[in-house]
């Protein structure tokens, strides 16, 4: 029973840092910049559907797949953010909604037609990544300790990166006052543009992260959408630590609902996000 | 060559105007008050300057360079700092932040900008929002002096403070070694003496200029057109 427990909290702990990957970028574009983007886990497909088509197609490895996944999410980003969402920014969220839900439907349907609509199998998946570890006893799966150390670098990267460094201070700047900081010298468009990049960026990583512990089909960029609103809201809008810690709490109470509760399956999680939404309505830790 | 020079410029915003016909220019090292009514377009002038509002006709050069068509950004980046006048101090940034997150190389670093103002070196760790109005009109002239400009703009740097910090903030402004400033300025009689060459507005045009000096004393004119009360 102790290490059942151990197990599925262990489990959660892999599930919510994937939820975390996934989310996080959103949390960033959505939370400092405003910008709706229900699109983000298409992104998060293109990262995925990269990864795939390297591995199968041209027999890459795995990891090699992931900086590309995260440059190729990035790039497609960079062309949406120039050519369609820029124009949006002063926009109303009803607009911004439409838009990216737009673009939703349309990246289900040409994945669709480019790789079908099946499940993607992986072929040449590392052996290294599929095995297990016994660790006190409880057995941790070695992809799912891989997600857990992906979740924490990420983590510590872009903290430093936002909090620490003077990009992120011109993000934060150009975010609390455009004028003033467009006054000062700060370059706003190409500001806002690295930070869409990163977001992108790092929703394509996420994707790619997914394949193992979800799998991938067209339909994963409105399936996974739910899950990625649900984190940024119980997180609390633009807080890096609050996606963190509401994707493990999420992760975790999804995994044990499904375990201990299984009549309640998949629906706890929406209980969890009513129940910390009820008593923390800015999100664990938002600012607005 | 003058270091600023605007020529006949039109500006506004939308389709309204503000500025009709304003030229003038500030030498190298410089200073012009920019006096006059509440409304006569002086926020617009170094609005204007900055390039935030829309320029209809007219030519502004700076360094001999036309920049009437450059984004804000860039003109900021050629050295044209201004300072709002509601001195729009970025709040989720500490205010050793806000001094350093568009500070450019050159004489202005941390260490100058705190001996200019003591009190920023003590709170360089507190948010932009916890600052008291003083602080934040410090923070505000210091941050836009890290950006080692050739020009200041200055939006009414003395409003809505205590005489004692109107009295430090004056004091700094003339310990800048000669740099070129804009002021515009309610406290007429402090503007006057913190400035060579002084400017009137009403509507959106001078109707009066004055060595800043001769024009302290000129008490007639200043009641007619600034509407004063010189003591």
């Amino acid at each position: 029973m102790l290490g059942s427990l151990a197990g599925v909290l262990f489990d959660g702990l892999a599930y919510g840092m994937l939820l975390f990957l996934l989310s996080v970028g959103l949390s960033v574009t959505l939370g400092m910049m405003n910008f709706v983007n229900l699109a983000h886990c298409s992104f998060a497909m293109v990262g995925g559907y990269v990864s795939v088509s390297l591995m199968n197609r041209f027999g890459w490895p795995f990891l090699a797949t992931l900086p590309m996944a995260f440059l190729a999410a990035a790039s497609v980003s960079v062309l949406l953010e120039r050519g369609l969402y820029r124009r949006l920014y002063r926009a109303s969220d009803l607009d911004q909604c439409l838009l990216t839900i737009g673009i939703v439907f349309v990246s289900i349907a040409a994945y669709a037609w480019l790789y079908g609509t099946e499940q993607q199998a992986v072929e040449g998946f590392p052996p290294y990544l599929r095995g297990s570890l016994q660790f006190m006893g409880i057995n941790l799966a070695a992809y799912r300790l891989f997600l857990v150390l992906c979740g924490f670098l990420v983590t510590a990267i872009l903290v430093a990166s936002l909090e620490y460094t003077r990009f992120g201070a011109k993000v934060r700047a150009a975010v609390d006052n455009q004028r003033m900081a467009r006054g000062l010298g700060i370059d706003v468009d190409r500001t806002f543009m690295l930070t869409f990049a990163l977001g992108g960026g790092l929703a394509g990583l996420g994707g790619s992260l997914a394949i193992e512990m979800v799998g991938l089909d067209p339909g994963f960029a409105l399936a996974y959408l739910v899950y990625v609103l649900i984190v940024v809201s119980v997180g609390g809008l633009g807080s890096i630590g609050g996606s963190f810690a509401a994707a493990i709490v999420l992760g975790i109470s999804d995994m044990a609902g499904k375990y201990y509760v299984p009549w309640l399956g998949a629906f706890l999680i929406y209980l969890v996000m009513v129940g910390l939404l009820m008593w923390r309505p800015q999100g664990l830790f938002g600012k607005r | 060559m003058p270091l600023l020079e605007l020529r006949d410029v039109r500006a506004g915003y939308g389709d309204a105007v503000v500025l009709d016909g304003i030229s003038l220019e500030v030498p190298e090292q410089g200073s012009l008050a920019v006096l006059g009514r509440n409304g006569a377009g002086k926020s617009t002038l170094l609005l204007t300057l900055m390039g935030f509002t829309r320029l209809k006709r007219g030519r502004i050069f700076f360094k001999g360079r036309d920049v009437s068509a450059l984004a804000p950004h860039r003109r900021a980046q050629l050295g044209i700092a201004w300072v709002a006048q509601e001195r729009e101090i970025f709040p989720s940034l500490s205010a050793e932040e806000n001094l350093t997150v568009a500070a450019h190389p050159g004489p202005w670093n941390l260490e100058r900008v705190f001996r200019l103002f003591p009190r920023l070196a003590e709170r360089r760790a507190n948010m932009g929002n916890q600052l008291s109005g003083g602080e934040q009109q410090m923070l505000a002239i210091a941050r836009a002096l890290m950006t080692n400009p050739g020009l200041l703009l200055l939006d009414e740097p003395f409003e809505g403070l205590a005489p004692v910090i109107v009295d430090e903030l004056a004091g700094a402004l003339e310990r800048l070694d000669g740099m070129a400033l804009i002021l515009v300025e309610q406290h007429t009689e402090l503007a006057l003496s913190l400035t060579e060459d002084a400017v009137v507005l009403e509507r959106g045009a001078i109707v009066h200029r004055a060595r800043s000096g001769e024009f302290a004393h000129d008490a007639p004119t200043l009641e007619r057109l600034v509407g004063l009360k010189i003591a």
